[in-house]
């Protein structure tokens, strides 16, 4: 097959990038006969921001929920900063913030309302307390709505404020789940400049996207398909054969569907 | 535990509370409503019994007997009938509840001292009701009878005698047989379940329904921490609940309690911990607001008001139903209630009621963590 780097590890020779903070280790999931998630490796480096690529139904979002301590894997290990995901978990917790894909908001509560909600959970107080929400609504330009009922909020305003909600706590890794899915370009374009500034700070960004344009934006790729991780590359190497990252996509799937089916006929 | 999570639970609680109007207007409008309605409405007593009165005899002496009928505070003589006929047509409207009829040659059948029947006809569709009428009309006649007796014996010269048995008849613990004095405990522990129970299995469903489950899964946030973080602003709601409910009880109805405050107090506090942790337990097991308000309906407000000894006594019911409401949680509480209201007991009689219902929070909250703990929370 040809490669853009192996099919199951991180790249790990760019200078940029620092030691593995996330470390997947090969993590499966099934529910009931259908495997979700199969044999995946990777690792995410230190402040880097990783996207995870693939169509719907991929286990994209399966995957994150792993890493984000919300379900157990049914084999493998997962590791954040040295520790197990699944025996640790009240300890992994606090290092991440996870935006699931359809992220509750409690639509009754104020913007305001809302992110003291996960500043109390924290333990954010005192002066720390102003200067957090300042901070974190001022990025996402959500300070003049701070009264506002988050269920009157805007589609692209509401992905803002969860992303905000997630980043009071100033997590290590920031686990997000198609965050601009719905969202308008301009939104779109706002929500990656916050993560690009959060990633200067040093903060490392697991991401899924099924848009290919957010793809290049990230340090690396993994190209997810049918429960699999097909490659890991940074964008620029998915881009080096094809004229473009979709062509560049699509052929590897095809070629990989094509393999199945060899696969299932024994060939 | 981690006292900040839970305050944090609490306090977001606190704001879906005041903002849902559905929710406040069952916490304090629905309890204000059930004292009142059944403080003066729904009277378990029976008096002034609605009464026609045929008589076919008219002599002095029957219309004697219908002057005392009326005159006693249990029977009220609405209509007097020239035939049954008329009367049964009253029945059958529901106009009135029961008809005397004294047939004609009553008073000669008295003074030839050969028995003289009266009929007293019944409207039997209200049972309860039924039967303390015609307890009432049996004492009434028994005693129109004896005062016959001793008349009769003293004018034939006899010394005044008295029956050889003479009961008299002491009510204990409600001495005026007051349904009020029984009613107040029922409606506090209706209304704790309706605020308690009915409230909270909304509230972790909602959760669901919302997403913000998937949220609040993702927090450093234990179960236990989550759990007792809703149900604390409930807690007080309900808390406060009976407190107007007893303060109602006492300045509308005039009862008063007999026995300790603060051990009503407690338990009360135990009581509204079952109810909250039954509520969330159904709302955990649901996930849904519609399915969780149903059956919040069904095993807790229902059994409450009917298997509880509030409405219908125990005594009465099928061995089966009599079993039920050994698991109904507002049995115990409204056995301690009686007990302290009417009875005036204290902890050393009412014990085993108390000791029940911690039975019941230990195993209902329990249950509860243990859903939560499954899915992995």
């Amino acid at each position: 097959m040809p490669g853009y780097g192996n099919d199951c590890s991180g790249n790990t020779d760019s200078p940029l990038l620092g030691t593995p903070l996330v470390q997947l280790e090969d993590v499966s999931k099934h529910f009931g006969l259908i495997e979700a998630v199969s044999h995946v490796s990777l690792q995410v480096e230190s402040g880097s921001i990783f996207g995870l690529v693939g169509s719907d139904g991929a286990g994209k979002s399966t995957l994150l929920r792993m890493v984000a301590t919300m379900i157990k894997p049914s084999s493998g290990k997962i590791v954040i900063d040295g520790l197990d995901v699944m025996s640790q978990k009240m300890r992994v917790k606090p290092l991440i913030g996870y935006m699931p894909q359809r992220f509750g908001l409690y639509q009754d509560l104020t913007v305001g309302e809302n992110i003291d909600f996960f500043m109390d959970i924290f333990g954010i107080f005192g002066a720390e307390r102003g200067k957090r929400r300042e901070r974190y609504l001022g990025f996402s330009n959500l300070l003049p709505f701070v009264d506002r009922l988050a269920g009157a909020l805007s589609g692209g305003m509401k992905q803002k404020l969860g992303l905000a909600c997630v980043l009071v706590h100033q997590p290590k890794v920031l686990i997000l789940d198609e965050p601009t899915n719905g969202v308008d370009p301009v939104s779109r374009q706002e929500f990656w400049d916050i993560l690009g500034e959060m990633r200067q700070g040093g903060m490392t960004i697991l991401i899924s996207t099924a848009y290919l344009d957010e793809g290049e934006k990230c340090d690396h790729m993994g190209l997810m398909h049918k429960s699999r991780i097909l490659g890991i590359a940074n964008p620029e190497e998915f881009r080096s054969h094809y004229p473009n990252l979709e062509e560049a996509m699509i052929h590897r799937i095809k070629e990989v569907d094509e393999g199945l089916i060899y696969d299932r006929f024994g060939l | 535990m981690n006292l900040i999570n839970i305050k944090a639970v609490s306090r977001k609680e606190f704001y879906h509370l005041i903002r849902d109007f559905r929710s406040m207007y069952l916490a304090f409008i629905i309890p204000l409503l059930l004292i009142l309605m059944f403080g003066y409405a729904l009277s378990l007593d029976v008096d002034n019994v609605k009464t026609m009165v045929v008589d076919h005899d008219r002599t002095e002496l029957s219309r004697d007997f219908i002057r005392k009928l009326d005159a006693s505070s249990y029977f009220k003589v609405i209509y007097h009938l020239r035939d049954t006929v008329a009367a049964i047509r009253y029945l059958d409207q529901g106009s009135t509840t029961m008809a005397v009829v004294i047939p004609p040659g009553w008073t000669e059948d008295i003074k030839a001292d050969r028995e003289a029947q009266m009929q007293v006809l019944l409207d039997g569709s209200d049972p309860n009701f039924a039967s303390l009428s015609r307890g009432y009309i049996t004492a009434f006649v028994e005693a129109y009878n004896r005062d016959r007796f001793i008349d009769f014996l003293n004018r034939s010269g006899k010394e005044r005698i008295e029956p050889p048995v003479d009961g008299r008849i002491r009510v204990w613990f409600n001495e005026d047989l007051e349904s009020q004095n029984f009613i107040v405990p029922g409606i506090i522990a209706i209304i704790i379940m309706i605020v308690g129970a009915m409230l909270t299995s909304l509230v972790i469903a909602r959760e669901y329904e919302n997403g913000t489950m998937e949220t609040v899964r993702s927090l450093p946030i234990r179960g236990g921490e989550f759990l007792i973080g809703k149900a604390i602003p409930y807690f007080l709601i309900a808390l406060t609940d009976v407190l107007v409910a007893v303060f109602m009880g006492q300045v509308l109805f005039g009862v008063v309690m007999k026995s300790s405050f603060w051990l009503m107090v407690l338990a009360s506090t135990i009581y509204i911990s079952v109810a909250l942790s039954l509520g969330l337990l159904i709302s955990i097991a649901t996930k849904s607001q519609l399915v969780a308000n149903q059956i919040a309906i069904l095993v807790t407000f229902l059994p409450s008001m009917l298997l509880s000894n509030f409405v219908f006594p125990v005594e009465n019911m099928p061995k089966v139903f009599q079993l039920l409401t050994y698991i109904v949680p507002a049995t115990y509480f409204i056995d301690i209630l009686n007990g302290l209201y009417l009875r005036g007991l204290g902890l050393d009689h009412l014990w085993p009621s108390y000791l029940v219902l911690v039975g019941m929070l230990v195993v209902l909250s329990n249950i509860g963590f243990a859903i939560l703990k499954k899915e992995g929370m």
